[in-house]
This record gives C-alpha cells, sequence and structure tokens, in this order.
C-alpha cells in the first residue's frame, strides 16, 4: 500500500516536470498555444481522479505554485484554484462513477470550467479590476483540458486491457 | 473516533486553503514584487525550463547543422550576429539624433551603450497570461540585473528585466503587462505621457490632457528616459487610435500598438545599466 503511495508521489512528481516541459514547449510556439493550453490542470485532475482528495489537493498546491512562479501574477491564486480543483476533482471521482468515456470527459469539462470561474473570480478580487479573455480564446482552456485529461485516462484504459490480454 | 479521523479530507484542505490565503494575502501591499518562495520555486524550475528548450533547440540545430549545409550555416549565424549587433546600433544612432540636435550629446548617449549590450534567447512566457513576461536565458552571471531595458532585434523596446534574476536566466516585464509604464514622446507632436500595458496585444497612452493639441494616427512613440529604467530614444511603437477618454474627461483615450511581436521574438537585447535619462 505504502510502496503504490510512494510510486504515485513519483509519478506525479514526474508528471509535474512533464507539465513545466509541455509548458516550456507551448511558450516556444506562440501566446495562443499558451492560453488554452493548461499542462498543470491536466495533471491534478488525472492525478486526484486515480488517488482521491487529499493527493489531490496537495498535488494541486504543489502545481498550482510551480505555475505562479513562472508568472507575474499573484502568487497563491494558481495555487489556490488548483488546490480546490484537485480536492473536487478527487472527491467527486470517489463518489460517483467517470470511467466510461464520455461521462470522464464531461466530469472533465465541469471541473475544468469551475477552475476556470474560481480563478477569474480570485483573480478579480485580488487585482480588483476585470481580466484579458484575449478575445474569448481562454474559453477554450477548460474543453482543451478535458479532451487531454479524458484521452489520458482513455490510453491508460487500452494499456490495460492490453496487458491483461497479454497476461 | 477522534475528529482528526473523521474529517482529515476536510481539515487537509482548509489547512492547504488557509495557506493560500495568508500566501495570497502578505502580498498584496507589495503588489508585483516577488516573495523569496516564489523566488525559490523559479530558481529550482527556470533551470528545467531552460534544459528542455536547449535540447529542443540542441536537437533542432544538430539536424540542420549537420545535414543541412553546414558551411552556409555558420556563416549565416555569423552574419545574423553581426546585422544583430548593427541594427541595434543603427537604431540607437537614428533615435538618438531624432532626440538629441547636438553632436556631442549623440556622441555622448552611444558611448554609454557601447559593450553594454548582453544578446540572449527567449526561453519561456508567462504561465498565466504570454503579454505579461518572458524568461530570457542570461541572468547575473552575464551582468544582467534588475531594471535594464530589453529590446528585440531591430531595436524595438520590449520590456525591462524584474526580480527573480536567477544565475542563467532572468524574467522581463513585458511593456503589454497592465502594471508596466514607460513614459514616452511622440516624434512628431511632442505630446508626452505613459505607455501601460493592457495584458493582451496593444498598449495605452495615458496622462495625455484632452486639451492637449496634435497626435495622430501611426505617429511614432520613443521613450523619454525620465522613468530613470529605459535609455531615452527607444522605440516603443505607433499611435493607433485617438479618443475621448469617457471615464476620465481630463484625459484623451490613445490606443498603442507596440512594435515586437510577442510571436516572433526570439532574441533579444538587454541593455546593462546605461543610467536611464541621465
Amino acid at each position: 500500500m505504502r510502496e503504490t503511495a510512494l510510486k504515485d508521489v513519483l509519478r506525479a512528481f514526474l508528471a509535474t516536470l512533464l507539465a513545466v516541459l509541455v509548458y516550456s514547449l507551448a511558450g516556444g510556439a506562440g501566446p495562443a498555444l499558451l492560453i488554452v493550453l493548461n499542462a498543470f490542470s491536466v495533471v491534478v485532475l488525472y492525478f486526484s481522479v486515480r488517488r482521491g482528495e487529499v493527493f489531490g489537493a496537495f498535488l494541486g498546491t504543489a502545481c498550482g505554485l510551480v505555475q505562479d512562479s513562472f508568472s507575474l501574477g499573484v502568487f497563491g491564486v494558481g495555487g489556490l484554484t488548483k488546490t480546490l480543483l484537485g480536492f473536487w476533482a478527487g472527491f467527486i471521482s470517489r463518489r460517483i462513477d467517470v470511467v466510461p468515456v464520455f461521462r470522464n470527459g464531461l466530469f472533465m469539462l465541469a471541473m475544468s470550467v469551475l477552475e476556470m470561474i474560481l480563478w477569474v473570480l480570485v483573480t478579480a478580487v485580488v487585482r480588483r479590476e476585470s481580466l484579458n479573455f484575449h478575445g474569448g480564446l481562454i474559453l477554450l482552456q477548460p474543453l482543451v483540458t478535458a479532451v487531454l485529461g479524458s484521452s489520458l485516462f482513455a490510453v491508460e484504459r487500452r494499456l490495460r486491457a492490453r496487458g491483461s490480454r497479454g497476461a | 473516533m477522534p475528529i482528526w479521523e473523521k474529517r482529515r479530507s476536510a481539515l487537509i484542505l482548509a489547512g492547504l486553503v488557509a495557506f493560500h490565503i495568508l500566501l495570497i494575502s502578505i502580498q498584496i501591499p507589495r503588489g508585483a514584487e516577488k516573495s523569496l518562495f516564489e523566488k525559490s520555486l523559479f530558481f529550482l524550475f527556470s533551470p528545467v525550463q531552460r534544459a528542455v528548450i536547449g535540447a529542443v533547440r540542441g536537437v533542432g540545430s544538430l539536424w540542420t547543422n549537420y545535414f543541412d549545409l553546414r558551411g552556409v550555416r555558420g556563416e549565416n549565424q555569423k552574419l545574423k550576429k553581426e546585422i544583430f549587433f548593427l541594427n541595434q546600433d543603427v537604431r540607437f544612432l537614428g533615435d538618438q539624433l531624432q532626440l538629441y540636435r547636438s553632436e556631442a550629446q549623440v556622441r555622448e548617449r552611444l558611448a554609454a551603450f557601447q559593450g553594454k549590450i548582453v544578446p540572449a534567447r527567449v526561453i519561456g512566457a508567462d504561465s498565466a497570461n504570454p503579454y505579461q513576461t518572458i524568461v530570457l536565458d542570461k541572468g547575473s552571471l552575464d551582468g544582467i540585473g534588475k531594471d535594464m531595458a530589453v529590446c528585440d532585434r531591430l531595436g524595438n523596446l520590449v520590456g525591462r528585466t524584474i526580480e527573480p534574476v536567477n544565475f542563467k536566466e532572468t524574467m522581463v516585464q513585458l511593456i503589454t503587462d497592465k502594471d508596466s509604464s514607460v513614459s514616452v514622446v511622440s516624434s512628431v507632436a511632442g505630446l508626452t505621457g505613459s505607455v501601460t500595458g493592457t495584458s493582451g496585444a496593444v498598449c495605452e497612452l495615458r496622462y495625455v490632457l484632452a486639451s492637449a493639441s496634435g497626435g495622430q494616427l501611426g505617429e511614432e512613440l520613443l521613450t523619454t528616459g525620465y522613468d530613470k529604467i529605459y535609455p531615452a530614444g527607444l522605440r516603443v511603437g505607433t499611435i493607433k487610435s485617438l479618443e475621448k477618454d469617457k471615464l476620465s474627461p481630463i484625459f484623451r483615450l490613445i490606443t498603442v500598438e507596440p512594435y515586437f511581436r510577442l510571436n516572433t521574438i526570439d532574441i533579444v537585447a538587454v541593455i546593462a545599466k546605461t543610467g536611464g535619462g541621465e
């Protein structure tokens, strides 16, 4: 049990590094890609569903703070929203079945939209000014997060099925 | 069963939320200044970003250098480097001539720039809003410090260096960031004001009185150096629109299109301290 938890901590750490890598590459590809793609949210959602609310909250804190350290915005806003995202995602996925593909995608979308709403609200309160929505481009971010997150689960399911067939 | 066991998840969440609220609260009076914790995280993770971009570019350059006309490529690189410095010199020379009529003054200003330009590559953009900051692959070991002007290949103003400045990485606040402010003067009418970002692709020219005459579409804006951060005479952008400010009738609402392009920015010139507008 402890070994599995340690393995997941290590995987989560590697996934956070991978998110930094994806974010770095996206930055080189242009500002539009950075606006629609939030690799840190995908990592938090994936591991929260796998490991539950406590793991999700801690991973959300870590990923959010790393994301904040690469931004000029108020440090902690990303941390707070991703902590809540991790907790909600882990909590809800323990109570309803989010394994079926369509439901999984819908769940990811709902969680990403909630995160975005929370981020907009917290930023507006902290900075006391309206946000730049980049001509609505930022609204695509939850959709992209949901598609990437559910694709990860789909790939994992397929790999497991292939593995069990092989065994 | 103790309350800790029963409500473990809720208590952990409450603790983490309280930690974040405390973290956000202690920053509010300081504005954009970076906390020690934030600097530490940047210190830890920016080398990862640098390594990733370095590796990707390394693989890319390996391919092009070894499989695509090696000799021509090397010569091209050398010429590009020379053009980069020549462009900077020409821009500065032209801009200085516009602001300073006296030849002696021009010489004095240009002497200040000699050997103080540090070329750097862009290795990252802001994770929350790409129009706020970029990260460069040069740092304090290359002579870069806080509050140094940063220009693109053509000498157009991009922004200024801010903390955190690592040994080999530096963060730059773009002029398009809404907390950025650059003192400027228009090239024809001599309108003075402050260019402030909107965290989008365009900026605003603020504090130009409604009673001030002049100013036309396409008119160029140059830095004045009054802010003691940006040297005088750097090209900032052009006036995109001029309207009456409905919210503040004392001032005019002027939109500015910056010269630098975030999509194509790759190499920049950091101007090491030249004494600002002195």
